[in-house]
């Protein structure tokens, strides 16, 4: 990937600390941390400071991003994501991928997923350099400083365009829940494709979940709920979950309060919309 | 001066009728004792009036009004082609076409015996440039693939919808759709293929576009054309920004074989293959070239396609079983080949004799019976041409401002570049 000037000025604090994390990142993002080489180095990591990450917060899922994207789902190496799953004798992951956090942003729900789910592998995609910068930085800091109890292994960040290229990195029924947390909302009509759920693009979110998989969205902008909800329900291949399987399942009280978002909305003391949805069987072909 | 080359093709099946593009006219020609003769003309007259605009790259406000940009010149495919896609259904009896001017897919009568044998019976406009179109087998639906990577289905027969009430996507891409295809398989199952600028072939059933079967990933570079032969019904072909055919067996979902054409090209290539300033070296020798068509024969087991501005076409030998291509010919022109269509293993290629300054607009390459070797067929291309130069008599002749001939020569410009870092 190329590289571009990180801020304007050079002298800068933050040009300093990107630097540093950067050098950070590329020595641990795909190194196994484990308690020996933590023990070595005898120092806790410092969790990455949000303030020297800043971005605006909408990108353009049309714009030809710089991407790295693996060509099909078989030619995907998660070694480097997950080190700790991969077993080296056979050359074969132990686990796949079963939990992608659509938009993860900083990650906040992957974090608390992370012990919930300690046997499954939890993988943020986002599209924000800087935001998923955070987040790996996060991750490194997180596994540094839990290496005694392998704690984090199961989580990791990529930066892509879910939009377009989410069939190139899973198969067919892969996954069992998908996640689209606060959702860049795209308010002018004219924008409403640039949506992340829209009634063409679950059919490629179906392709990609089991049958029984979960969707679960979570806004706070009303207007956004409805017509998440609306499309949802008029797609043949998903079903509407009830309010007291809401109630009962605990990813809906992690999302409702890890994400960022979330916190955020709850210091606003705004409203927050959750629906859930279960991707049914596929009927017979006509 | 040289006349505006013809953009598009189509022939019945029996090569008796043969429809041709120029700008914004589409052209019928039937042919009757060897001889041609103009059957019939038809003008997007909707072109004409909005001709004024053209060059001006217009946004469309929240209130659904097109506004014109300030200021700022068309770039890349917003210089239309005014008309694309020309298509027989299956009995032949209609003509299909997509026309730029107002987003629109046409209907044609089409009256053997009535002197003006094209009769407009549809028009109905989409909200976003049709790129693409494939008719279903039962010879009324037809899907659209447009610009903004949607597809859409419109029975031929059917009202035309009015601007109010849109209809509703069967399938998306987030990426511009290039090209479609309505496939079957051996047990009747329907499949909807679309392929993108991003390198994606998407296979759905059909009608049942929300069930996604398959992707076939391997490309590398965007897609521009795809074709199934109608002698094996498994195989797919695929071309684009890649120095290779593609070979598919579509059902399976696996890749039968590759055919890279990146040397056999070389001695084709121009200046005009020189990548744009900003995507430039140093040395400045970056060359850009893509396929713009591949088309199959109807009966021969063979591939024909052809790399944007070169003056030739590529014939490549099918072997039906294992889908692996190999060269058989390549058949050179005075000047560059603009577009190619099959019927009956005929090739008709449409030339830019812009590019070199005078020669045929046309060129019919058949099948020679004993050789089973591809020939321009000399003495119909003559004929033809006569009959054309009738008709063009009175069109617009093409100036020597280059950007006239633009948007014929716009494939390369769907490559991507990565231009956008955060």
């Amino acid at each position: 990937m190329k590289t571009k000037p990180l801020s304007q000025d050079p002298g800068s604090k933050r040009y300093a600390y990107r630097v540093n994390k950067e050098e950070n990142r590329k020595e641990l993002k795909h190194v196994k941390i484990d308690e020996n080489s933590v023990a070595q180095k005898n120092g806790k990591l410092d969790l990455p400071k949000k303030k020297f990450y800043r971005q605006r917060a909408h990108s353009n899922p049309f714009s030809d991003h710089q991407l790295d994207y693996p060509a099909s789902p078989d030619e995907m190496d998660w070694s480097k994501l997950y080190p700790h799953f991969y077993d080296q004798e056979t050359g074969k992951m132990a686990k796949q991928v079963t939990i992608a956090d659509i938009g993860c942003g900083f990650g906040g729900l992957m974090v608390d997923l992370s012990p919930e789910f300690p046997d499954e592998l939890i993988l943020g995609m986002e599209i924000r350099v800087q935001v998923t910068n955070y987040v790996e930085d996060r991750i490194i800091a997180l596994r540094s400083n839990h290496a005694k109890e392998e704690g984090y292994q199961n989580i990791n960040v990529l930066r892509g365009n879910a939009m377009k290229f989410l069939p190139n990195f899973f198969h067919k029924g892969q996954l069992s829940k998908m996640f689209f947390c606060f959702p860049d909302p795209h308010f002018k009509q004219r924008k409403h494709k640039a949506r992340i759920i829209t009634n063409t693009l679950l059919s490629e979110y179906a392709y990609v979940l089991k049958e029984g998989g979960v969707v679960y969205t979570i806004t706070d902008v009303e207007d956004l709920h409805h017509w998440m909800v609306k499309h949802l329900e008029e797609h043949p291949l998903f079903e509407r979950l009830s309010e007291s399987w809401e109630n009962e399942d605990k990813c809906v009280s992690i999302m409702r309060n890890a994400t960022e978002e979330g916190k955020k909305v709850e210091r606003k003391r705004g409203d927050k919309f959750v629906a859930c949805f279960r991707r049914v069987q596929t009927p017979e072909i006509i | 001066m040289s006349s505006y080359p013809l953009q598009c093709s189509v022939s019945n099946s029996d090569g008796t009728l043969l429809f041709l593009v120029v700008k914004s006219t589409i052209l019928a020609f039937k042919q009757q004792k060897g001889e041609f003769e103009q059957a019939g003309r038809w003008t997007d007259t909707l072109f004409e009036t909005d001709s004024q605009q053209d060059g001006v790259k217009k946004l469309k406000s929240n209130k659904g009004e097109a506004v014109k940009k300030a200021d700022s010149p068309a770039v890349g495919s917003a210089f239309s082609l005014q008309i694309r896609n020309l298509t027989l259904t299956p009995d032949e009896s209609k003509l299909i076409a997509c026309a730029d001017s107002d987003k629109s897919v046409l209907v044609f009568e089409i009256d053997y015996n009535n002197p003006e044998c094209l009769k407009l019976v549809k028009r109905q406009p989409f909200p976003k440039r049709p790129n693409a179109i494939a008719i279903g087998d039962d010879g009324d639906t037809i899907a659209i693939a447009d610009k903004f990577g949607d597809v859409h289905q419109m029975s031929i027969s059917g009202q035309v919808l009015a601007s109010g009430e849109e209809s509703q996507p069967i399938l998306g891409h987030v990426s511009m759709l290039t090209d479609i295809i309505m496939a079957k398989d051996s047990a009747g199952h329907r499949f909807v293929i679309t392929s993108d600028r991003d390198e994606h072939i998407k296979i759905s059933h059909y009608p049942q576009c929300f069930i996604v079967d398959k992707w076939l990933f391997g490309h590398k570079q965007f897609i521009s054309s795809m074709c199934c032969p109608s002698w094996n019904s498994s195989l797919l072909f695929s071309a684009g920004g890649d120095d290779s055919i593609y070979a598919w067996d579509w059902k399976k979902g696996t890749q039968l074989s590759q055919f890279n054409y990146s040397g056999l090209i070389k001695p084709y290539l121009t200046n005009a293959h020189l990548a744009a300033e900003r995507f430039q070296n140093d040395e400045k020798d970056v060359i850009e070239y893509a396929v713009s068509k591949v088309v199959s024969s109807s009966n021969a087991h063979c591939v024909a396609f052809f790399v944007e501005a070169t003056k030739c076409i590529v014939l490549l030998d099918v072997c039906p079983e294992t889908g692996s291509l190999t060269l058989m010919e390549i058949i050179e022109f005075p000047s560059n080949v603009v577009s190619l269509s099959e019927a009956n293993d005929e090739f008709i290629v449409t030339l830019d004799t812009h590019s070199s300054g005078n020669g045929r607009l046309v060129e019919f390459v058949t099948r020679e019976a004993d050789t089973g070797l591809f020939k321009v067929n000399i003495p119909k291309c003559q004929t033809f041409e006569k009959a054309l130069a009738a008709a063009l008599k009175n069109e617009n002749q093409v100036g020597s401002n280059a950007t006239d001939l633009y948007p014929l020569y716009n494939t390369i410009s769907l490559k991507k570049h990565g231009e956008h870092y955060s």
